[in-house]
């Protein structure tokens, strides 16, 4: 929970998006790996990825080490292939339980002993699961890499699974999640993603809800934990202050001998784009804004054009001038903030106009999303929006490489998506080579939906909201009090 | 940005990132200051508190002063420009002000219509944001060196020359108004923080809300907004704090020649009203929609200027950081009764507030909440922390300190923390050995201290039985399965 905010901020965190959790979150990423330059005035920025040594073990563990000295820490982050695509129909959530569970207690160590060993040297240790991975990262000062090594190796290696850990644990998030209901601009991507993607994998939301995670079992968390933990799985990168081949060595006797995963990876079909509208309202009686999503399949992680799609993307709903944030707070005042939304992963993920506004203005603030949508189709960008979009992208792209942990991110994204270090070292040039308004046309036009092929989800007060709503097509509506899953695919059957 | 919360919280997976968690990081980098050097690591350099040598200041002669800590890791500088006014210097009528100003002075000025501001820093590879608290607004820009005296530019023309166009206000006035909705009115736990503001302080103006009442919000003048500028907005109330991949010789130059005939103006008023000692607990309720209770409790304590300033913020760690500590380990491991709890302190000019925070269980009673809450810091006052765990908040504290100063923009946040707020930029490099200084009993003498009944404020949020305007809402909130 937020410890006593007490500041009001002009706007919304737009620049510094955790790159590094992209292929672990559902939906977030304004611009997962954006940046840029152009024209002569402007150097094109220099990104340095540090010289990694790189190796992978025989049982397919990845490393990726590097050494960065200036100050006396190491970061670490992990990937292992999986996290929610491969929670079995019904049991929604147990890869998020089963990461969270990892530090509930391995080897000799209880949950309690874990956390004191943890937070005793000041380092922290964090386990979670996202779409197509679980995750681990952390970070510590280099005179603790002996303690947390061992940490690290036993949690993934020999976790214990307490019950009495697992029934606390289960309730704990079963009662997160229904306090999070009264956070709606929190809930409205997830509602998006179960009502978008229909029975896709990718549509379920990683914490399953307050009904599916009840029924999660010691058995079920076992069973998850073969299927898809081991050797084979693991990405492991490192950035800090250690000696890479003395380090290399001892991540090989931690995980070397540790076996492959007794499941293969899930083969997933790439999901579909929706035509026509489809419209789900989530009834929130006392909201006091209408929080709304409109949106349909956008592209992958490694679409090749990608670079271009971060600068339309930048330019449309990426950065406070952008052309919905003009639109809907600088000109209009009718929101605090417009933006486009990208979820791109291995295969396409979402593309989503995200904003809110006030009960009385809720079609106000829709229509002019959709002008906006409707000016990006019909003309693009112009020059000087392209041009400062770049300049942009290439002068904010360095921010992201400063710490240890942010730099272990950039790795272990180019390990997950196979891409190679160029991605990030040419990134700049590419960005800078983005010059023709009139090419990015047709890409628009393949990329964001047009206004006829749109599913929107609202949260907000349904008597106010709902005759609005219908005026954009048919609506179905669910409550905020009902179990996320159920509701909506009930809702879903019945307009059928 | 890598996320470094450190409150006891179950961490929601799928829970989006929103803005709070950037500027939770920004700002709890300050409060969360070193501990000792001891034993960290052999390599000598890193482990001395010394002030670093490359840091330089420099005042104008108009009084801005300006400090710039020089790092060339990456191409890109963090500029942070800090005013001495916030809430705190709000009155009946116009509350909600400060933060208003902050959001006006992104539109317009003599030679940059509404908007301009922005395309042409981000035309430029620039970007900004700014915030407000009760005692500071601060302006922060992040760019490519290659737009260093353009920023120069942007910000002397906005403190020089700010134009109030009337259209533009009345948009404005939307933006912060929407802002609110999410930021408080939509947001449980901001509410109920609201009502602790406003019942701790009866006398000082930390009972106002930071983003303002609603009837103020929409009822300040044109007059009150000018007059605010005049006096506030002058540059011997602010600090410019620069760092990254500039040298502080072109940064004093620049300033001068951007800033420097920028006119100094009588200064503030001080804030005189000193809060009374409160002589009995002070209790609230919020009946409000909501799924579940909310519980916060706040005790006056000093300012972050007192000598037991550090011992107190181990305190707080001890509390409530991480898993292993005091109210994790009872109120969510052991009686599993609340989703998270979490702290605070007030980093301020005046007397704040520590203040602890829990989302509770559904149907869980408040009550008994309280009375866990008050036993644990009830056993703290009474046997005071252990060795272990005091060696534990020293640890974290002293990986934070080295966190903070893995970024240009931590850096710059963190000199301008310590030198607006504390009072000298120097102490950021003390902190180390302050923080190794605390003994155990300093943190028992500190619980002792504040954790007086007579001295807290108690708001409670109680979820209204809630009629749903859509058929069959179903399922009553129950107890966990």
């Amino acid at each position: 929970m937020k410890a006593a905010l007490r500041v009001c901020q002009r706007a919304a965190a737009l620049l510094l998006v955790a790159a590094a959790t992209a292929a672990v979150s559902a939906a977030t990423a304004t611009t997962s790996i954006a940046a840029a330059q152009t024209s002569a005035a402007v150097a094109l920025p220099k990104v340095a990825l540090p010289v990694t040594r790189e190796v992978t073990l025989p049982n397919g563990t990845r490393l990726i080490l590097a050494e960065k000295h200036d100050v006396p820490l190491i970061s670490f982050q992990g990937y292992l292939r999986g996290g929610s695509v491969t929670d079995p129909p019904g049991k929604e959530g147990v890869a998020s339980l089963t990461a969270e569970m990892l530090r509930k207690g391995a080897g000799r160590r209880s949950a309690r002993e874990i956390a004191a060993a943890t937070d005793g040297v000041g380092a922290s240790l964090v386990t979670g699961a996202g779409t197509e991975a679980s995750f681990i990262s952390g970070d510590f000062m280099a005179r603790d890499t002996a303690l947390m090594l061992d940490l690290l190796r036993s949690i993934l290696r020999e976790p214990a699974f307490p019950d009495s850990e697992l029934v606390k644990l289960r309730q704990q998030t079963i009662e997160a999640l229904r306090a999070q209901k009264d956070d709606p601009l929190s809930m409205l991507s997830q509602y998006a993603a179960v009502f978008f993607y229909e029975d896709h994998p990718y549509g379920r939301p990683v914490s399953g809800d307050e009904e599916t995670v009840g029924r999660l079992t010691r058995a079920d968390v076992l069973a998850a934990y073969r299927a898809n933990y081991g050797g084979d799985r693991l990405i492991l990168s490192m950035v800090g202050d250690f000696d890479a081949r003395s380090m290399e060595a001892k991540l090989k006797s931690a995980f070397g001998e540790w076996s492959r995963a007794a499941s293969p990876l899930p083969s997933l079909p790439p999901p579909i784009r929706r035509a026509g509208r489809r419209i789900l309202l989530v009834d929130k009686p006392d909201a006091t804004q209408t929080y709304f999503w409109l949106g349909n399949l956008g592209v992958a992680q490694t679409d090749p054009d990608r670079v271009p799609i971060d600068v339309v993307n930048t330019a449309f709903g990426g950065r406070f001038t952008s052309m919905l944030n003009t639109a809907l707070r600088i000109q209009s005042g009718l929101s605090y903030s417009a933006r486009s939304r990208m979820s791109r992963l291995t295969l396409p993920g979402t593309v989503a106009i995200v904003s809110y506004s006030k009960l009385e203005s809720t079609q106000k603030a829709i229509d002019l999303a959709l002008v906006t949508l409707g000016t990006l189709h019909a003309s693009g960008l112009d020059e000087q929006t392209l041009r400062s979009a770049t300049r942009y992208i290439a002068g904010q792209y360095p921010i992201g490489f400063e710490t240890g942990g942010q730099l272990a991110g950039q790795l272990l994204q180019l390990a997950f998506y196979g891409l190679p270090r160029t991605e990030v070292t040419e990134y700049p040039a590419r960005i800078a080579n983005v010059r023709s308004p009139r090419e990015l046309l047709p890409l628009i036009q393949r990329v964001y939906p047009s206004e006829k092929d749109l599913t929107i989800v609202v949260i907000g007060n349904a008597k106010t909201v709902r005759p609005v709503l219908q005026r954009y097509g048919t609506v179905v509506e669910t409550s905020i009090q009902e179990p996320l899953l159920s509701a909506v695919r009930r809702v879903r059957s019945a307009a059928r | 940005m890598t996320q470094r919360r450190r409150t006891a919280v179950l961490p929601a997976a799928g829970a989006a990132l929103l803005p709070a968690v950037a500027l939770g990081v920004l700002l709890s980098l300050p409060a969360a200051a070193p501990a000792q050097p001891r034993e960290a690591s052999k390599k000598g350099a890193k482990t001395t508190s010394a002030v670093p040598r490359e840091i330089q200041t420099k005042t104008l002669k108009n009084g801005l002063e300006i400090i710039v800590w020089p790092d060339h890791d990456i191409s890109n500088v963090a500029l942070y420009n800090w005013f001495r006014v916030g809430s705190r210097n709000e009155r009946p009528g116009i509350t909600g002000l400060s933060h208003f100003f902050e959001h006006m002075m992104f539109n317009g000025s003599e030679h940059h219509p509404p908007g301009s501001f922005d395309r042409v820093m981000e035309e430029n590879g620039g970007s900004n944001n700014a915030f407000t608290s009760n005692d500071v607004t601060v302006y922060q820009d992040w760019f490519p060196r290659s737009a260093l005296e353009l920023i120069f530019q942007l910000e002397s023309d906005r403190m020089c020359c700010l134009s109030f166009d009337s259209t533009v206000v009345e948009s404005e006035r939307g933006v912060v108004y929407s802002e609110r909705r999410t930021s408080v009115d939509d947001d449980n736990a901001a509410l109920l923080d609201e009502q602790v503001m406003a019942t701790a302080y009866v006398a000082h103006p930390y009972q106002f809300p930071v983003i303002g009442w609603p009837s103020d919000i929409e009822h300040w003048t044109m007059a009150d907004l000018k007059s605010y500028f005049r006096t506030y907005y002058a540059p011997n109330n602010a600090t410019l704090i620069l760092s990254g991949d500039v040298t502080p010789g072109e940064v004093f130059a620049l300033a001068e020649r951007y800033l420097g005939s920028i006119p100094a103006q009588p200064p503030p008023p001080p804030v005189a009203t000193v809060e009374p000692p409160q002589m009995g607990e002070r209790r609230l309720v919020v009946r409000k929609a909501g799924q579940v209770p909310l519980l916060e409790v706040s005790y006056h304590v000093g300012t972050p200027r007192d000598p037991d300033a550090e011992a107190l913020d181990l305190l707080r760690t001890v509390l409530t950081t991480g898993e292993s500590s005091r109210l994790y380990r009872r109120l969510v491991d052991q009686e599993r009764a609340v989703v998270s709890v979490g702290s605070s302190v007030m980093e301020g000019f005046d007397p704040g507030l520590i203040t602890f925070q829990a989302t509770l269980n559904a149907g869980r009673d408040p009550a008994d909440v309280e009375r866990m809450l008050y036993q644990e810091l009830e056993r703290l006052a009474k046997s005071g922390v252990t060795e272990e765990e005091l060696t534990k908040a020293k640890n974290i504290h002293l990986a934070s300190y080295w966190q903070t100063l893995e970024t240009i923009n931590g850096k710059a946040a963190a000199l301008g923390q310590y030198h607006v707020i504390r009072g000298d930029w120097r102490k950021l490099f003390d902190g180390p050995a302050r923080y190794a200084a605390v003994r155990a009993r300093d943190v028992q003498n500190v619980a002792k201290r504040i954790f007086d009944e007579r001295n807290r404020t108690v708001g409670i949020l109680l979820p209204l039985e809630e009629r749903t305007t859509g058929g069959d809402a179903g399922a009553k909130a129950g107890g966990a399965r």
